[in-house]
Parts: C-alpha cells; structure tokens; sequence
C-alpha cells in the first residue's frame, strides 16, 4: 500500500501506482456520480436539446482534471495558499458586481462568449480553505471572542458581496461553512443557545418583514402540499409526481413523461435528481444516494485519519457544505423542503460549481495522499 | 506535527457531523422509497392526468347578412402570437426581438412576465393580429425563441365598422359568474354582448368541438387521443338595408343623431343609425383600458344607441296623432278653425305660437301644414290629457317598441296619473297644454316615432318593429281609424312637403307626407339671444314614402341640430331619395 515514497521533485513518478493517486473509493464515488449525471443529462436532451450534455461532459473532464491537479499539490502548500486565494476570491466577487453580466436579475457571472464563469462557486472553495487554515492555527479547545470575530468575518464578507448580486440561493451555501467552522472551532455550548434564540427571532422577522408573498407560499407548500397545486406548490408537486412515478425501476433515460414533457422544471440543474429519479427508479436514485453516501463516509474517514487540525478541517467543511446542498435539494425534490435555487453538487448542470466541487474534492484527496507518504 | 488532546476533541466533533449526515441520507433514502416504491401508483396515476388535456374547439360563429347579402359581420382568418413565459431564455433579448417586430405594449408584456414567473404555464397574449410579414419573421427565428407560438385563430370582423355599429353589436368574454354557473360555457368562448350579436347569439354560436390531446407542461399538442368536431353557427339576415343604412350615415354627417327607416306594412327594420358611432372593431382584439376609457367616457356618447336608448321630446311630429285622436273621438271637425295671432292664454299663463306673428285662422289641414302651435294647443284643451295620453299610447308613445337590441328607451307620455305615482308632484294643467305640441312631459325616439307614423301611413295596423324575420305568427291588431279622418291627416302631412306653408319644403319634388318637429330643450329665449350648443333645439323629421302607396316610414333626429324644417328635413330628403331610387330599381 505504502509503495511510493518518492517526495515531490520528481512528481513523474508518482503516477505509477494508479493508488498513489489518492483515495480509490473516494474517486469512484465522484467518478459514479459524474457518470450518473451525464447519463441523466442524456436523457434530458430529449427536452432539452444536446447541448447541454457535451458541455457538462467537457466539465467534467476540466473538473477531473483539475481534482488530480489539486491531488497533486501538498496540502501544507494548500494551507499557505489560502489567504492569497480567499483574497482572489473575494477580488472575483467585487469584479463581479461591476463587470459581471446579468442573469435573471442576479449579476453573478462573468461572460466569456459562450462560456460563464460564476465567481461565487470559487469563492466559496477559498473561503473553505482559509477557515481549515484558519482553525488550524487556533489551537485552544475553546474558541475564543476575537477569533468567533475572525470566523464571522472570513464567511461573512463573500456572503455580502454575494447578497449584494444578489443571490440568496448562492450566499444560503455559505452558511453550513459557517456552522462548521464555529462547530469544529469549538464554540461554547451557550453561545449555541444563543445563536439558535437570535436565529429563530431573525426567522420570525424574515417572514414578517423580508420574504416576498411567493417565498411565503413555498414554504406554506411544504406544510400543506395541495395548498396551491398551479401556483407556489406547482413545482413541488410536479417534482413529486416525477419521482414517484419512477416507480421501482423507472421509465427508462429520456422516456419519462414528467422531463419529456416538460412538467418538471429545471430538470437539468435544481431538479436533475428528480429526473434522474424517473428515468432509474428506486434503483437508480437508490444508487446515486448510495453512491453520495460513500462520497459523505470517505470524506468523513479522511478526516478521522488526519493527523493534523488542517486535516480534520478540510474534509469536514466540504462535507458540511456538500452533505447541506445534498440535504436541501434532495429534501426539497421529495416534498420535505421549500423549493430554492439550490443545486446538487457534482450532479446538477452548470461548470462552474462542478469544476470547483472537484477542485475541493481533490484538496481532500491530497490529504490522503500527503498520509500515505508521510507514515 | 500537531497531535494531541485538542484533535481527539476535534475528531468527537467531527464524528457529530458524520453522524448527522447519514441520519439525513437514510431518511432521503427512505422517503424516497416511499415515493417510488409505496405510493408508485398513486403518483404514476397524476402523471397520466399531467399529459392528458381537453382542448375546447371554437365553433365558428355565424355570419349576419343584411337582406341583400351583404356581409355585416364574418369571421376572419388572424395570427395570435403566444408567449410561453417558461420556455423563455433570455427575457431581455426576447423582448427586444417582439419590440423590434413592431409588438406593441412591451412594457405591458414585461410586468406580466414578471408577474407571472418562472413556473407559469400558461402562455400570455403578446399579439391579437400579426401581420404576414410579423409571422414570417417569428417563424424565421422560432429556434432562438422556442418561447413564442403562433396560433390560427378566427376573429370577428365587422366589414361595415361604425356604420352597423349599434345594430350588429360587438362580442366580449365570459363574466366569471358566467363560467362558474355553466360548466360547458368555455372562459375563451366569445358571447354577443351588444346588438344583433347578442339578440340571436344562440342562433350565431354553434356548438363548440373538443379535442383530448397529450400536452406538454407549456401547452405544446404533442398528439391528438380524440376529437368531436365544432359545428358552426347558422348564418343570419336580417331585414336591413346597407343602401338606405349607408344614406343615413351620409345624412347624418358628423351630427349627433338618429335615423330609423321601417317598412310600413311588415315592421322590419330598414335603416338604424345612431351618430356619432364607434368601430366594433376594436372590441374583436384586446381592447386596451386607454381605449375602452376613450369610447366609455368620450362625451358625445358614442357608444349609445340614440334611435333605441335615447328618450327626446317629440315636438310638433307629436302633432297628427293628436289631430286624428280629436277626429276619432267626434270633438273637432275638419273644417274646425281657430284664430291664430301669435299666442293664446290658458289658465292664466301665456302659451306662444312658434310664429310671433301668428298663422291667422287655420284649420286642421293648414294647422298641420304649418304646424301652428295655437291651433293644437285648444285641441288639446278640448282632447284633455287623459284622451291624448290614450291615443298616444295606441300609437305606441310610451311603450318599448321591443325591437330587441336592449336597454331601450320606454318614451314617456305623461299622466296626472303618472306625475301623482311616479314623479311625485302635482299635474299643472299648462303641462297638459304643452304635451299637445309635443313639450313638457313627454318624451320618444326615432324608433318610437317611425312605427307611429308607419302606423299612419299603413291605415292602423299596429306593426311590431323587428330585425329578424319569423317567430310572429298572429297577425298585427289594427286600430279602428276612420279612412276619411285619415286622409284628412295625411293630407295635411303632404302640405307639409308641398303646401304654400309647409315647414319641410327641403323636401319637395320628393313623394314625401310627414311632419317637422323643433323639440325645445330650454324655453324659448327672447328676441336676439343666442342659444348655446347644448341649448339648441332637436331637430325632427318624420314621414313616409311614397304617398299614395306608402312603403318604408323614417324618422330623423338630429340632436340639438335647431329646426325640423331646416335641419332635419334636408337630412331626411338624403334618405328618401334613396329609398325611392331603391323602390324603382327593386320594382320589376
């Protein structure tokens, strides 16, 4: 197992062992679900058009590229990177807000001819890197007030930035970061209580004062899922009807009435799992869940192996901020959830945020592979 | 390297989270077991609902003809443009291709896409009417806009616009109440809401088809299950003229007014034209509120039907029934006469003869043929209000003609009777004195006033005005009239035209018998003062044509137009000159 211990001045040696790449369980989870969600963008080109699967296919293949970069890179280097990127990062964000183009009322994306950059997706990978680098210098047991401060700031600043678009969508993504940094950071239990008393009044005056009436019904839907089949509810239940009618075994890719049709909306990006859902059946999307399952266990492994607190901090951020959009989306295609524009990481249409989910995917990987050379 | 008792705890916490992801992927497991495996059927049940639509097939609405076969109302063939606002790409850039395609009401179309948002499924009307050219260009670009779909429809078009305005009617949608209350009644069907379209909108609508079709979420037919074809409404004509419609809109010009023509023997309508008119046109596409507000709120009325819906003091064409009423009932003779010198007083106060200086002494004939005001004044002293409001009545002042075309005007004559329950005043006796030339409380229109002096001219029989052939079996009752009494008021009339004093000589040459009338709207000002606008008298005319063999009665308002010799008589001589040249032409 331990079969390469050749240091990095002579990188060409390493590819030898195909496992001296990294974790192999960890790469055919990513691998399965990449693979699951081309297939599924195939048979979503019957109401789409084409298009779309060989732009996600050429996606993928940057985003792989660029997990086997990120491997390939020693984390220490990753740790000392993190200020100057997060810097970039929030540059990006800035930029954005001047130069960006304007995409359904939210000016977020950088235009290059046909191709758009979403600067919020690499912003939120150097705000994961710098709270992991961050934490891995507060040593203390407890977090203290000026660092409390510190944590707030690294996550609140891109959130404003991205508030400012705006896309609340995007910016909700930010906050598991948040939570997780202040979780493994080891907030004390009663500023918890705290937090948990401020957050349930900002959510009573959020429904009093901030949320437009169409938020409010969504919500509303989730409670009562006929309340408003046509209206806020629509989209939900069209969703619902997606999934189940997928039945044990589904209807086949490109065969199911609901994405063929069009009943379901977004089916490429928010609602990908749920034509996904239809085409396989419960043995598809049983499997894709399994499949995030192993992603989740060895990203979680990975952690509990680190021997330092950069190690553990990597991959229990990312799988915070993974496991989330997994939770919100998934939750909100099986009727559990309010419908956001929140998207499935890896699975649903769009490159900027596959290519950084992969490049966040391969910092975690240069951990093992950093393990396996050290011991 | 960094390990020790801080990692251990840091390692806890992580396991936490660990912990609460997979509780989170097996309750997503398990709901989504639920889904697909326990409750399968129920949703692939909804599924199958999704796709399957029942799509209303519009019946094509009957034609309305005039009795030549004149096309007064059709259906044309027009291109609808459609927006699916969940198809659509970019917003920004659809709407600058519907705005450069010459759209209007972009900014309308924009806060309706916002509106409605993402999700929306049904399409929103960006276009009533395209143009050849519009649709060529949309179809040249359907591939960048998959959003937009042009849809063959049939639109209601009225050839002759304001010319059958009022007659024919105009279309509208459904109220909701409507649509609630029949299950079949279809929110796109369109309903007669005025005119004949809305008199005989049974007879004009036909039985819409249906189609089972599978759609897409947007509205797209993919396919047809089954279909149950229209049927067509029925074409209609109806009894009216274009000639003579057309010579009444020429008459008329641009004053406010009316013009009805009726055939004496049957009652069917041959003209009906109210001025000023609007084009029902614009009720067929999407009226916008501007528009609707400019025609409802434009302060000559437009919209009103003033031969039917308006109720103007009749004057002195009030005249003849009265003078036939005082033959009927035995208290004046033909050769009655009175002294005319310019005024009479009754009961105190001073009642004038339109002629300052008087007419002399007249009789019934030269009473009529120019129209002195003093004459009728003691015969209606000597009828009383009771006996000229029974006469009139006969005569059908007071009473909708029932023509159909709705909201008709009832006329008035008044009653001490109707002032003690309905006005709730006392009945001064000068009032009576003003009724017997056609003032004070006594009001008809042009409709009222043609069937009343069709029924002079046809001996009594007491016509029922109409539109639409059949449906009346029993013969029209006929009023017992004396021949000789009769002639004795038609002779009179004639004069009118022709006598040496007769207020209608715009008329002469013409085989015209009727009467003027200069209906007051304000009393009457002193020597040398001018009358505003809206002060200026109503001008009348009402006769028939031709004399001896009397074919089609006419009655022509003009509102505030001033006198009946001068103003009306010169429109009506338009009209009549029409008739007789149509009279010649149809004669074999």
């Amino acid at each position: 197992m331990r079969s390469v211990r050749v240091r990095s001045e002579e990188p060409e040696l390493r590819l030898k062992s195909l496992r001296s790449l990294g974790d192999p369980w960890l790469f055919f989870a990513l691998i399965s679900i990449l693979g699951a969600s081309l297939a599924n963008l195939f048979g979503v080109s019957a109401s789409m058009g084409g298009g779309l699967l060989l732009r996600q296919a050429l996606f993928s293949a940057v985003g792989m590229l660029l997990f086997l970069a990120a491997s390939l890179l020693r984390p220490e280097v990753w740790r000392r990177m993190a200020p100057s990127l997060y810097g970039l990062g929030l540059l990006s964000l800035v930029a954005v807000l001047f130069l960006g183009s304007v995409r359904s009322g939210t000016r977020g994306w950088f235009a290059f001819g046909p191709l758009t950059i979403q600067p919020a997706e690499f912003a939120r990978l150097t705000t994961l890197l710098i709270l992991a680098a961050f934490l891995h210098r507060v040593e203390d047991v407890r977090l203290r007030g000026r660092d409390f401060l510190m944590l707030l700031l690294l996550v609140g600043i891109p959130m404003a930035l991205i508030l400012l678009q705006p896309d609340f969508g995007v910016a909700l993504t930010f906050a598991p970061l948040l939570i997780g940094a202040l979780w493994l950071g080891g907030l004390p239990r009663r500023v918890w209580v705290a937090l948990v008393v401020i957050a349930l009044l900002g959510a009573g005056v959020t429904w009093l004062r901030v949320l437009k009436p169409y938020q409010k019904e969504r919500v509303l839907t989730v409670l009562d899922p006929d309340r408003d089949p046509f209206g806020a509810g629509y989209q939900g239940r069209q969703s619902r009807i997606a999934v189940g009618s997928g039945g044990l075994m589904g209807q086949g890719l490109g065969q199911g009435s609901q994405s063929v049709l069009r009943f379901l909306p977004a089916q490429h990006t928010d609602f990908a799992f749920a034509a996904w859902a239809e085409a396989t059946g419960f043995a598809g999307a049983g499997l894709l869940l399994a499949a995030y399952g192993l992603l989740f266990w060895r990203i979680g492994l990975m952690a509990w192996r680190a021997e330092d607190r950069f190690g553990v901090m990597l991959p229990l951020l990312t799988l915070g901020w993974v496991a989330f959009q997994f939770l919100i989306n998934v939750g909100m295609i099986l009727g559990w959830l309010p419908t956001t524009g929140i998207t499935l990481p890896l699975f649903s249409y769009g490159g900027s945020s596959l290519v950084t989910s992969c490049a966040t995917l391969g910092m975690v990987n240069a951990l093992w592979r950093s393990r396996m050379d050290f011991s | 390297m960094r390990i020790g008792a801080d990692l251990d705890s840091l390692r806890e916490r992580g396991l936490w989270i660990l912990v609460a992801v997979f509780v989170v992927v097996l309750l997503l497991g398990l709901r989504l077991g639920q889904l697909q495996v326990v409750e399968s059927r129920h949703w692939s049940n909804l599924a199958l609902n999704n796709r399957l639509r029942k799509i209303p097939l519009p019946a094509l609405r009957g034609r309305i003809f005039d009795r030549n076969g004149q096309i007064f109302a059709e259906n044309r063939p027009s291109f609808q443009l459609l927006v699916f606002p969940d198809e659509i790409r970019d917003t920004g850039r659809s709407l600058a291709f519907l705005s450069d395609l010459g759209i209007q009401d972009i900014a309308e179309l924009r806060k309706d896409l916002r509106i409605r948002g993402p999700g929306a499924m049904a399409p929103l009307v960006a276009a009533e009417t395209l143009s050849s050219e519009q649709v060529a260009r949309i179809e040249a670009h359907q591939r960048s806009f998959p959003e937009l779909s042009i849809v063959n429809r049939f639109m209601r078009f009225y050839p002759f616009g304001p010319l059958t305005a009022h007659l024919i009617g105009y279309l509208r949608h459904p109220r909701i109440e409507e649509v609630q209350a029949d299950p079949d009644l279809e929110p796109s069907r369109l309903l007669g809401a005025t005119g004949i379209e809305k008199l005989a909108n049974a007879t004009l609508t036909g039985v819409d088809g249906r189609r089972w079709v599978v759609a897409s979420a947007v509205g797209r037919q993919l396919g047809v299950l089954r279909e149950e074809q229209p049927r067509a409404g029925e074409d209609l004509s109806i009894s009216l003229d274009l000639r003579i419609q057309e010579a009444a809109a020429e008459a008329l010009k641009e004053h406010s007014g009316a013009i009805v023509a009726i055939d004496v023997h049957s009652g069917a309508i041959r003209a009906l034209y109210s001025s000023p008119s609007y084009d029902p046109n614009v009720f067929s596409g999407a009226l916008s509120p501007r528009q609707w507000a400019e025609l409802s709120q434009d302060p000559r009325h437009p919209l009103q039907n003033r031969c039917t819906q308006g109720g103007y003091p009749p004057g002195s064409t009030i005249k003849p029934f009265l003078a036939l009423a005082a033959l009927e009932e035995g208290l004046v003779t033909p050769s009655w006469s009175v002294y005319c010198n310019g005024s009479t007083t009754l009961y105190g106060h001073v009642f004038r003869c339109w002629r300052r200086g008087g007419h002399g002494r007249v009789s019934m004939r030269r009473a009529l043929e120019s129209s002195c005001d003093v004459y009728f004044y003691l015969l209606g002293q000597k009828l009383g209000i009771e006996k000229m409001a029974g006469w009139l009545g006969f005569f059908g002042f007071g009473k909708a003609p029932g023509l159909g075309l709705g909201s008709e005007h009832p006329g008035l004559v008044g009653t001490p009777e109707w002032s003690r329950m309905v006005r709730k005043s006392p009945w001064y006796p000068g009032e009576s004195v003003s009724v017997s030339i056609g003032q004070g409380p006594v009001l008809t229109n042009a409709l009222q006033l043609a069937r009343a002096f069709a029924i002079l001219a046809n001996g009594g029989v007491l016509i029922q005005p109409h539109l639409i052939e059949g449906g009346r079996d029993e013969a029209p009752e006929v009023l017992p009239l004396d021949p000789a009494h009769l002639k004795i008021v038609r002779d009179g009339l004639e004069a009118v035209v022709d006598g040496l004093h007769g207020t209608a000589h715009a008329l002469q040459g013409l085989p015209v018998a009727g009467k003027t009338g200069t209906a007051q709207v304000v009393s009457l000002p002193k020597e040398g003062q001018e009358l505003s606008a809206e002060q200026q008298h109503h001008a009348w005319f009402a006769g028939w044509i031709p004399r001896d063999r009397p074919e089609v009665a006419v009655a022509v308002l003009v509102e505030h137009g001033g006198g009946g010799g001068s103003v009306a008589a010169p429109a009506a001589r338009v009209v009549f000159r029409r008739i007789l040249s149509i009279i010649d032409e149809d004669r074999p």
